[in-house]
């Protein structure tokens, strides 16, 4: 594969993500559509760590912080889901209308 | 010299088969009307993109990948669709909308004609592809990542607990 090849596919994987963060009613399929963004941005730092960078251990360094940070968010993100669905009995974003809460 | 870039003509195949299945679990993941279908297909594009991590050259990240997304992050998403089911009525498994499509779509072929008119410069010979320079890079130049990501999590672990705790006067 080439160095396009590749950033195609992260572009291609950050389109897709994109759609389910934008269309997805279900506030973990947000969350899904979310992970594959952080995924497909992470792919696309591989990519150049291998073809262009001259010291190869920055884009590993970058690619954890990525993985770390995604891993953070989808905690306090599920955390969120599960006050969300104990208070309103749905996940569906089209039930949360209200500030207050 | 990374071992795994002396085997790139032979690994071609192999690769494109991983970004097929990247390609398609991610259609999946963002199509189902089911959100644990949704979730397991999002773990198998995961693994795709470990296997692609693996082709570009770090093992490590490739190892991390699997650990954290899909077997931390996935399997977490899936207690909280256990916690948060709701036994709905039959309905169609797939559902997209066109419409919606748009944005993606466009932002896709902006950003494909961006890379089609960039000229990326030559691959650079010599460099340490070993997971002793990534330790090292982590503990001296970029300690601060490595420090910051640590306190990060801490406050995420707090934080978590803190919102989905029940109220005790409730």
């Amino acid at each position: 594969m080439t160095l396009h090849h590749v950033l195609l596919l992260a572009l291609a994987l950050f389109c897709i993500g994109l759609y389910g963060v934008l269309f997805r009613r279900h506030l973990i399929g947000i969350l899904i559509g979310a992970e594959l963004m952080l995924n497909a941005a992470s792919l696309n730092f591989m990519a150049f760590n291998y073809w262009v960078v001259e010291d190869p251990a920055v884009g590993q360094i970058v690619v954890l912080f990525i993985i770390g940070l995604a891993a953070a968010e989808a905690a306090v993100a599920l955390s969120v889901v599960l006050s969300i669905f104990r208070k309103l009995e749905s996940a569906d974003v089209r039930h949360l209308d209200e500030l207050r809460g | 010299m990374n071992p795994v870039e002396t085997a790139a003509i032979v690994l071609h195949p192999t690769a494109y088969a991983f970004a097929g299945v990247c390609l398609v679990g991610a259609v999946l993941a963002v199509a189902l009307r089911n959100v644990l279908h949704s979730i397991l297909t999002l773990a198998a594009t995961l693994m795709g993109i470990a296997a692609l991590f693996l082709y570009l050259g770090s093992p490590f990240v490739a190892a991390m990948e699997v650990v954290i997304y899909v077997g931390g992050i996935s399997v977490a998403m899936i207690f909280a669709i256990m916690f948060a089911y709701t036994l709905g009525v039959r309905r169609a498994p797939v559902r997209v909308n066109l419409l919606a499509a748009v944005p993606a779509v466009a932002f896709f072929g902006l950003m494909a004609g961006v890379f089609r008119a960039t000229v990326f410069g030559p691959v650079p010979a010599g460099r340490d592809w070993s997971m002793e320079a990534v330790g090292r890079a982590l503990l001296t130049h970029y300690n601060l990542v490595f420090e910051t990501l640590s306190v990060i999590l801490l406050l995420a672990i707090v934080g978590a607990i803190g919102i989905a705790r029940r109220d005790p006067n409730s």
